[in-house]
């Protein structure tokens, strides 16, 4: 179906599409696998300083500061506060300095005198919740309880054949970016200044600089050409931008200011982790009678984030009661999909649990209990197709899980597990997109939006090429900067959504301009020509080229605008997943050998962007189950993992081969798949291992360790 | 990292000199240091544990690298050899535990930098030692912060005061293969077996993890098989992740096969002390015939005797059974060679 509006704009029918819907390799590839490619971090500026911070080694304290060696180190142009009298977190940067090397700047950094007057502190949910506990901040220690209920738990459990009570835990997960927070902020005095800032945001980057500058917001620009992934933490510019901003206004000096691992690991924000408590009921037929839920939000400063239960499954009788626990550290911030991964975590858990206590098939179990109302039937389909391709079918144990113990010398266990995904993914009326054409025949189209490393600019150019039947790399497109039409910030998976129905509203009234300018050359019909291949105007027997239609533009070219085409869009991803895994019954080691992602987005504008982006998800998901967790000493107050050595990401002998399968039949408009597939991958992963060999483990990491452990107590048992 | 003297002597003799040629009557305030390929004595510095002031580059150093036979069938390995010329070249040999223990350290890139006396006198891994603000037993503390806090990556043999593991994986390969170590100071050339090179916190400097003092230079590590044909070695590490890790547990373990007998066996454990941990009772059982269903029987007590002694900490009971499985694991690999 092509939905079209009153004006006739629609995305082509699929016969008719050139680029769109195609496999399109990015534009930027070749200047990002050369290293050409402009981040931030490489913007290199005459007279310019590094700057450092000092970041604080308690979790709350008084702090003094001596610059006098920092100032004395060779090199060291400036050194000053960043932070109040006393801090709030562990990891706080308490002060900056600044050098004319990045060796300078960090010698000095270390020179720095710091004097610290330990304050009462909290860094987990014991600590804070404990009778007399130190105060994070006058707010308290608890946020404002929430809950939501519908029908009648009691009566629900009563109508249970089996009940459970269990705890899941989350740990905290760092974003990892590759290219840390920070900005170039290039002001020299005078009364303008231009900013390189590594944010999924163009236009943040005039949000809080400007001011801190002491300059009109018309004279500053904000660029981010290529920035090294975000995944919801470079929203703002950060006490980064800020701190760069009142360097370079004080020095009226370029500084950069990108923070070294450390720092990014300690104050750049984090997925939340969460304890939650679950007491769940099932009748024989395998239907959830009810669900009660409890769950501390872990954010540290912040409120952390915690989908309500039950997530995406239908419960007639649930209880779902979320609190913020805060502590001294980090606060969390937006991380793909906020607070959806947990919450999954958690409820594919409990599908699990309550199949294998009835001994039912945990996806006939999950087809029970996805909602009567779901749209189209979506959840049922993807849910089957996954369990297709994975080989459940010929799988050998469903409703039981395999041995744990080595049988027959087999020192090797498979199991499969299951995991379903919903998500928004729809766009608003934000971005303004001008298209150009110039008489020599270039096709410009500009927009402020950023490419969070997504790839973003070569759907601009995608959708561009498509309307005049030109080749992606015959469109110029301009992204990241603020000189250009306003847009979005990258959050939510609406960066697609927002942005292509705003391109293609630009060009389809270029088209129309350049298609009326043709007719009043040659006195044909305007209604009768259309776009050939190449960009020629055909139709009426006429076939001009690309270029001679360019030529009618005239010296001062043609310019269209376009805004959000509601028509364009949809909104409402739905997906799934499933996970074999092979667990070494002698160590514990779980190989994720294969995933599966079945996964609906309306239009896939470029499948191979879609793919990328959906395996992206998958191996996030892996790192994430099987490996990644903050270390903290809660007695010491000290961080025990901040560096890529200790916490542990993913690396390429951990990512199973992944299978991505878009779902064609959805012929909605565009909406964005960021975030969805980084939802369901963790259960499913959970539930593969307890498939394989019969271990629970409820608190992520699901490490080797603590699956040694579990086949232990059952092989004792 | 603070600024620091670099210094490359083409002599060992001058090498010697600049190393033992400085006020240090310790280790803690030892500023001038051997260079080799700088992966860990870098990483150390950057994290501000280290600061040394003068750096002796070893690498410029004729005769210091490479690998040479002697004779038997033993060899001769240069201190400054690359991990990545020791990756293959031992494979399916008797001496293959080498090989086998080098692919399994950290990456190609590191590996192409880091020597084999580097790894061997490589410092502790564990997460309270590299962070700069706690002061352990390692730094000159009194406190070993891990043994109540979070020690699922530390010692659960031979620990106490400092509950380290030793984090080489080609040390316990070299002593499963009966290896000596040659180190060179002022005062001469001494050569010991690289078993009693490793010392145990309770034992020795407890800021150390050998005896080597601060103007020692490595020159060279010999294995010392006798009859190293009748011999067959593996080394089995496990990783929490795998690729770019250290072992949470590693078996390095060579058997003697004389007439489908095992006639001597040397078993030494990696990653669960504070030194390469070698098991003499479980050596004893192993010894024996090399029939299938017989040699699983004396495996099961082989394996119970080698961490008979083990005293897991709150967090790395784990680690019991992870042992007792690769020390298996590595009989059962052994067996089928």
């Amino acid at each position: 179906m092509v939905r079209q509006d009153k004006d006739g704009i629609a995305w082509p029918a699929p016969d008719k599409r050139r680029a769109i819907g195609k496999d399109t390799k990015r534009i930027d590839g070749p200047v990002k696998v050369t290293g050409a490619a402009r981040y931030s971090h490489d913007v290199r500026l005459p007279g310019m300083v590094y700057a450092r911070f000092v970041t604080c080694t308690m979790p709350k304290a008084e702090v003094e500061l001596d610059f006098e060696a920092a100032l004395a180190v060779p090199g060291v142009v400036h050194a000053k506060r960043t932070c109040g009298d006393t801090t709030l977190y562990l990891g706080e940067p308490i002060a900056v300095v600044a050098a004319e090397t990045p060796e300078a700047a960090a010698e000095g950094a270390r020179a720095v005198v710091v004097k610290l007057t330990e304050l009462g502190w909290v860094l987990d949910s014991k600590q804070a919740l404990a009778d007399g506990a130190p105060e994070v901040s006058r707010r308290g220690n608890i946020g404002r309880e929430r809950t939501k209920s519908e029908g009648d738990v009691d009566a629900g459990f009563a109508a249970s054949d089996k009940i459970i009570e269990v705890a899941y835990t989350l740990p905290t997960q760092h974003h990892s970016c590759l290219e840390t927070h920070g900005m170039v902020v290039d002001f020299r005095g005078g009364d303008s200044a231009v900013i390189h800032g590594s944010v999924q945001g163009t236009f943040a980057m005039l949000d809080g600089p400007p001011e801190t500058l002491g300059l009109d917001m018309s004279m500053v620009e904000g660029d981010v050409q290529h920035m090294g992934g975000g995944f919801g933490s470079k929203f703002g510019v950060g006490i980064e931008g800020r701190v760069a901003c009142e360097l370079s206004k004080e020095l009226e000096r370029p500084v950069h200011l990108m923070m070294d691992r450390e720092t990014e690991f300690l104050a750049s924000g984090n997925r939340s982790g969460n304890e939650v408590t679950f007491k769940a009921g099932v009748s024989k037929d395998g239907v959830v009678q009810a669900i009660v839920s409890d769950s501390n939000k872990l954010g540290g400063l912040s409120g952390g984030s915690y989908a309500d239960q039950p997530f995406v499954y239908s419960v007639a009788n649930f209880s779902s009661t979320t609190r913020s626990v805060y502590t001294n550290l980090d606060g969390n911030r937006a991380f793909r999909a906020p607070g959806y991964p947990q919450a999954s975590f958690g409820m594919e858990g409990i599908m699990d649990e309550l199949a294998y206590s009835i001994g039912m098939d945990p996806v006939e179990m999950r087809l029970a209990n996805i909602p009567k109302d779901e749209w189209n039937g979506v959840w049922r389909k993807q849910l089957r197709r996954v369990a297709d391709e994975i080989g459940w079918n010929e799988h050998p144990h469903k409703g039981t899980p395999g041995p744990h113990s080595i049988e027959d010398g087999n020192e090797y266990v498979e199991g499969i597990g299951f995991g379903l995904s919903v998500w928004g993914g729809g766009g608003y009326p934000t971005c303004e997109v001008e298209c150009r054409v110039d008489p020599g025949g270039s096709l410009t189209v500009s927009v402020g939006t950023q490419d969070l490393g997504t790839g973003s600019r070569t759907l601009v150019a995608m959708v561009a090429a498509d309307e005049f039947g030109l080749e992606v790399g015959q469109v110029t497109a301009r992204i990241g900067n603020t000189k250009y039409g306003r847009a979005n910030m990258s959050g939510g998976s609406t960066t697609t959504a927002c942005m292509t129905p705003a391109v293609k509203d630009a060009t389809f009234k270029m088209r129309a301009r350049l298609l009326e300018l043709v007719a009043s050359n040659t006195g044909k019909d305007a209604a009768k020509l259309s776009f050939g291949d190449g960009g020629a105007v055909v139709g009426d027997g006429l076939n001009i080229p690309w270029m001679d239609v360019c030529s009618l533009a005239g010296a001062s070219g043609v310019t269209t605008h376009g805004e959000f085409r509601k028509e364009l869009q949809a909104s409402g991803a739905h997906g799934a997943q499933a996970a074999r895994v092979r667990v070494d019954l002698v160590t514990g080691e779980v190989k994720v050998l294969n995933m599966i992602c079945m996964q609906d987005m309306g239009l896939a504008m470029n499948p191979m962007a879609v793919r990328s982006q959906i395996q992206g998800a998958m191996v996030q998901s892996v790192s994430y189950a099987l490996f990644e967790e903050r270390l903290v000493d809660v007695d010491l107050g000290i961080a025990l993992n901040p560096n890529f050595e200790s916490y542990r990401l993913a690396n390429v002998h951990s990512i199973p081969e992944m299978t991505v399968i878009i779902d064609e039949e959805d012929d909605r408009g565009v909406i964005g798949v960021g975030e969805p597939p980084a939802i369901p991958g963790i259960g499913a992963i959970a539930g593969a291992i307890h498939n394989a060999c019969g271990v629970r483990v409820r608190d992520m990491p699901l490490s080797s360790s603590k699956i040694l452990m579990g086949l232990e107590e059952l092989r004792n048992a | 990292m603070k600024d620091f003297e670099y210094i490359q002597p083409e002599t060992l003799e001058a090498a010697a000199t600049m190393l033992g040629d400085q006020d240090q009557r310790d280790w803690l305030g030892a500023k001038t240091r051997a260079f080799g390929g700088g992966q860990d004595l870098l990483g150390e510095m950057k994290e501000g544990l280290e600061e040394p002031e003068r750096l002796v580059n070893l690498k410029w150093i004729e005769g210091l690298a490479g690998l040479s036979e002697l004779g038997s069938g033993n060899v001769q390995l240069g201190a400054t050899t690359k991990l990545r010329d020791l990756e293959t070249e031992f494979d399916g040999g008797p001496l293959a535990a080498i090989s086998e223990a080098a692919k399994t350290i950290a990456s190609p890139q590191v590996r192409t930098n880091a020597t084999l006396a580097g790894n061997l006198c490589q410092r502790p891994r564990c997460l309270y030692y590299r962070r700069p603000e706690a002061v352990c037993f390692k730094k000159g503390g009194d406190e070993c912060y891990a043994y109540g806090g979070n020690n699922k990556y530390n010692a659960i043999l031979g620990g106490g005061p400092s509950f380290i593991v030793h984090p080489s994986d080609l040390a316990p390969a070299l002593i499963a293969l009966d290896a000596t170590i040659e180190y060179q100071n002022a005062g001469g050339t001494t050569e010991i077996d690289l078993e009693a090179f490793y010392t145990l916190p309770s034992e020795g400097d407890v800021t150390r993890e050998n005896i080597l003092a601060p103007g020692d230079v490595v020159t060279a590590i010999r294995t010392g098989l006798e009859s190293p044909g009748e011999w067959r070695s593996t080394y089995v590490k496990f990783q929490e992740r795998d690729g770019f890790d250290f072992a949470l547990a590693a078996v390095a373990l060579s058997l003697r096969v004389v007439g489908g007998q095992i006639t001597e066996a040397r078993l030494v454990l990696g990653g669960v002390a504070p030194r390469p941990w070698r098991c003499h009772d479980a050596e004893k059982l192993l010894v024996g015939s090399m029939n299938a269903a017989d040699l699983e029987k004396r495996t099961a007590a082989a394996v119970e005797a080698a961490l008979l002694g083990a005293e897991p900490l709150e967090h790395n009971a784990y680690k019991v059974p992870l042992t007792k499985g690769l020390i298996g694991r590595a009989v059962r690999q052994l067996a089928r060679s």
